[in-house]
């Protein structure tokens, strides 16, 4: 509903705002909001209505992290609001109002907005309640320190008066804004700290909550593009005549590549692939248009290659001397081992595989002579508005931007592409809104996918049997920018002397365009903890034993930023999976267990598989997961979340991959690409750590990466079997639905 | 194209379609409800699921044509106010994520239940495996059937 039609069919007298950008800036503003008013001029994230509900303006990217609710927490804490009366309004976007965190205000993704918001949002709910304090002893003559705020209502003290919010919210928005506030003490938190079911599940029960897909506007088409299979490859001529006859057909035209801007600042690595639009009445018609297209494809250098042999070009590269991309670490770590007592070596691969978002990729547009409309769910509102400007020519005030939750984003929904073909379809259709959906099967043969990574270790082993180096070099499709990506591994806060990461890209070769996939970095660089388990085993040291002496107690080491990777909280989480996986304990012959940790977002997590493994089959018994994601704020949402994250590794444990054949992907839908399913998924126990830290972590990508290494190692304690490349289906293991869960 | 005239939650709706149509369509496109999820089209995801008479089918594997007189639920109309035990265990045990596969997910769970009022570990398994979720909520839906089984139905 637009915010407009809000304020008119609630019958709002008024409410009270504040906006996002003052209180940056510090000076803060309040602005009234009439009966029927157009949009406020500022921006606002907090509005009290007269019935005193608070509609918390959420500016970032719902996609099931659960985002929305922490937000809205962390909020209401500071504000003493009864949750009950707390609700999700999602804004349009504003490029100028919401730009309100070091992550750019709409932008979500790599696991910041939790971060980026504490100190934000509790700031804000803290003023919005001293004003309304204010506005309450200003009613009774009497002065803000003989009032208090608690659940949605003032009162005076040694007295029983008592106003709600709703009935202070107009005259509050009338007082200067406080120059400064305090915050609640952390044992005095109601809201923070305690699991909350998510705010949008009563519309998501029900089928009321609108995603993206849902989205019709009036006098809508809608629009399928036929992509080109092959990455790169171009049109050469297509004949419609057949698709024309559909009935509700309407139009056919080609559509062209546009990239984003290629390595270099400001990089935006995505690639649209040319192809050809068909435009109809309904989704139905322009899918079976899209069947009867007849297309001649120019496949160019592509088409003529295979996984085997992008994978072989890889190889190459990573076991013969090159030069790298970039480094981090000391440049002559492995330059002379020749007084180590040994060396070893392993090659490890993780494939590219796409994000299957359970919502198809889809955008809503409508472009006018020199402005556009877009519907769409986004994790990047900025970017879409900045290639928007690019390629089209308009200038920002004229495009208008309505935000939807996603039904999954994982990292896919951050690129602009979307919008950028919806706003040319539109275009090429006579500036007709259309809506753009990718069906299942184009999501499989021409979307973005994880990075192909290659990764090749080395670790040395001085006389005495100390780690004494370790090598690594990885060979990845994806990049940011041409400097090192500045990871934050946990093998960094490892007591290793002698350390090097050389990365090399070989985006010009790859075969499908790569991208970021919850957990950002590429999962391959946890193979580490794969590789780690090989030294162990060669020492034969107890994996999780070999860790901790490692870690050396837990110093903090420095990468890349002033927030270091602390040896001490890998220690803990380390110790914690370890116990409550009761790690050490007899195991009966055939079953394994193993270990991983990693650091994403300023969080930490372990996870230990235990896995039986017979004659080639595996089954996974459980998955036990430590988390120390600092101040928690709500434990339910981060155990979905930790959660959620080994089912997606399962995933690429099990099925991951994207195989290619004559440039064209295989697979063609959930029948060919498996996901894993509930009859096998494995019981999961979450455990956190206590902490004394003070500020929240991210969540939505820390055990995300850890499903891999450590069922990889626990298949090794079980069965001596070391498999280094992903999925399992294609390495001759096969997997046992296990027991139900119980 | 085809008039076809569906039977759907308490309404009786005309349409005018393709005949071959998936309901899916038909239901999201041409009725506006759109609770039912496209997520594969091709009844592997379970995004998409209904009831027809009470049965959970895809509703992108069957043509409108076929449904004829037969009385289609989607979720809007699986309970008047939002309170079907599932309904209110999703919200207890906090299950959705994204949420986008989870109208079909309490759907197929529904119709397990309508046959099954108190259904096993793994008779809940085996009921609901057909039904992907990309975000992983398994174990949440396991247990928010474990709940609704054990609540009081209201119907
Ligand atoms: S959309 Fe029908 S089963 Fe996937
Ligand atoms: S909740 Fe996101 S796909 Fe199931």
């Amino acid at each position: 509903m637009e915010r407009r039609d809000f304020i008119r069919s609630a019958g709002v007298a008024g409410g009270l705002l504040l906006s996002f950008q003052e209180l940056i800036a510090g000076s803060w503003e309040t602005k009234l909001v009439a009966p029927g008013a157009a949009s406020p001029a500022l921006g606002d994230f907090v509005r009290i209505d007269a019935s005193g509900d608070i509609l918390f303006q959420f500016v970032k990217h719902e996609m099931g992290q659960g985002v929305a609710t922490a937000m809205a927490q962390i909020l209401a804490e500071e504000l003493c609001a009864d949750w009950e009366k707390v609700r999700i309004d999602f804004p349009n976007a504003d490029m100028q109002r919401y730009q309100n965190d070091r992550n750019g205000g709409h932008d979500t993704g790599g696991s910041c907005t939790i971060i980026y918001q504490w100190d934000l949002l509790r700031k804000a709910g803290a003023t919005v309640k001293q004003m309304l304090i204010a506005a309450a002893a200003k009613q009774w003559n009497t002065t803000p320190e003989q009032c208090y705020a608690e659940k949605h209502y003032v009162f005076q003290r040694n007295t029983s008066k008592k106003l709600a919010f709703g009935a202070l919210a107009l005259s509050a928005a009338r007082l200067p804004v406080p120059a400064r506030v305090e915050l609640k003490k952390a044992s005095d938190h109601q809201i923070i700290g305690k699991s909350k079911p998510a705010k949008l599940i009563p519309k998501i029960v029900t089928g009321e909550l609108k995603y993206g897909m849902d989205i019709k506007v009036p006098g809508m088409l809608y629009a399928v593009i036929a992509r080109c299979p092959v990455f790169k490859g171009k049109l050469k001529s297509f004949d419609a005549a057949e698709a024309m006859k559909v009935a509700g057909a309407r139009k056919v035209f080609s559509t062209q590549r546009i990239a984003g801007l290629q390595l270099n600042a400001p990089y935006m690595p995505y690639d649209i692939r040319e192809g050809v639009a068909v435009v109809a009445d309904s989704f139905w018609a322009a899918r079976q248009m899209q069947a009867k297209l007849i297309i001649e494809w120019d496949e160019g250098g592509n088409g003529k290659l295979s996984s085997e042999d992008f994978e072989e070009m890889a190889w190459n590269r990573a076991t013969h001397r090159t030069d790298p991309t970039g480094f981090t670490g000391n440049a002559n770590a492995v330059a002379n081992l020749s007084h180590v007592r040994k060396t070893l070596r392993a090659s490890y691969v993780f494939p590219q595989q796409l994000h299957s978002c359970m919502e198809p990729l889809n955008c809503t547009a409508h472009t006018g002579e020199n402005g556009c409309e877009i519907w769409i769910g986004t994790q990047a509102p900025h970017l879409i508005d900045s290639e928007i400007r690019r390629v089209f020519g308009f200038s920002q005030e004229k495009i208008k931007m309505h935000l939807f939750p996603s039904g999954g984003g994982f990292g896919r929904r951050y690129y602009p592409d979307m919008a950028v073909e919806a706003a040319f379809i539109s275009r090429q259709a006579g500036n007709l809104p259309v809506k753009m959906i990718w069906t299942r099967e184009d999501d499989h043969q021409a979307n973005l996918a994880h990075l192909f990574q290659h990764m090749e270790y080395q670790a040395a082993l001085d006389k005495d049997n100390n780690l004494y180096a370790w090598y690594e070099k990885e060979i990845r499709t994806y990049t940011w920018s041409a400097r090192y990506m500045d990871p934050k591994l946990p093998s960094m806060a490892y007591a290793i002397p002698n350390v090097r990461y050389d990365f090399e890209d070989m985006i010009q070769q790859e075969l499908v365009h790569s991208s970021a996939w919850r957990g950002v970095d590429g999962h391959g660089r946890f193979y580490g903890e794969c590789f780690l388990d090989e030294v162990a085993a060669e020492l034969k040291r107890d994996p999780f034993e070999f860790r901790v002496s490692l870690l050396n107690g837990g110093k903090d080491t420095y990468v890349g930023d002033a927030i270091p990777v602390h040896g001490s909280r890998i220690l803990r989480v380390l110790q914690m999976a370890a116990e409550k996986a009761k790690w050490g304990e007899t195991l009966t012959p055939g079953r394994g267990k193993g270990i991983a940790v990693s650091t994403f977002g300023y969080s930490y997590c372990a996870v230990i598989a235990d896995v039986t493994m017979h004659d080639n089959k595996l089954v996974i018994n459980k998955m036990t997961i430590a988390i120390d994601c600092g101040k928690v704020i709500n434990p339910s949402g981060v155990e979905q979340q930790m959660i959620g994250g080994i089912v997606w590794s399962l995933t690429a444990l099990l099925y991951g991959g994207l195989p290619i054949k004559n440039g064209r992907a295989m697979h063609t839908n959930f029948h060919e690409n498996k996901l894993l399913r509930m009859n096998e998924c494995p019981p999961m126990e979450v455990h956190f750590v206590d902490t004394d830290e003070q500020t929240p972590g991210g969540v939505g990508e820390v055990s995300s990466p850890l499903g891999v290494p450590a069922v990889l190692n626990a298949i090794f304690a079980a069965s001596g079997k070391r498999i280094r490349k992903i999925p399992l289906e294609m390495q001759g293991i096969g997997t046992t639905l296990r027991e139900p869960i119980k | 194209m085809a008039t076809v005239e569906l039977h759907i939650n308490t309404r009786k709706v005309n349409i005018d379609v393709d005949p071959d149509m998936p309901l899916l369509w038909a239901i999201r496109d041409f009725v506006g409800l759109t609770g039912t999820k496209y997520g594969c089209g091709i009844g592997q995801c379970g995004a998409c699921t209904v009831h027809l008479d009470g049965n959970a089918i895809r509703s992108c594997s069957v043509p409108v044509s076929v449904v004829g007189s037969q009385k289609i639920t989607t979720i809007e109309g699986l309970s008047e106010k939002g309170d079907h035990p599932l309904q209110l265990a999703w919200q207890q045990e906090d299950v959705p994520q994204c949420g986008y596969c989870q109208a079909g997910q309490i759907m197929n769970a529904a119709a397990l239940l309508r046959g099954n009022a108190r259904p096993t570990d793994s008779e809940i398994t085996t009921a609901m495996s057909g039904n992907l979720c990309r975000c992983g909520t398994y174990q949440r839906i396991h247990k928010a059937i474990k709940t609704a089984s054990t609540m009081n139905s209201k119907s």
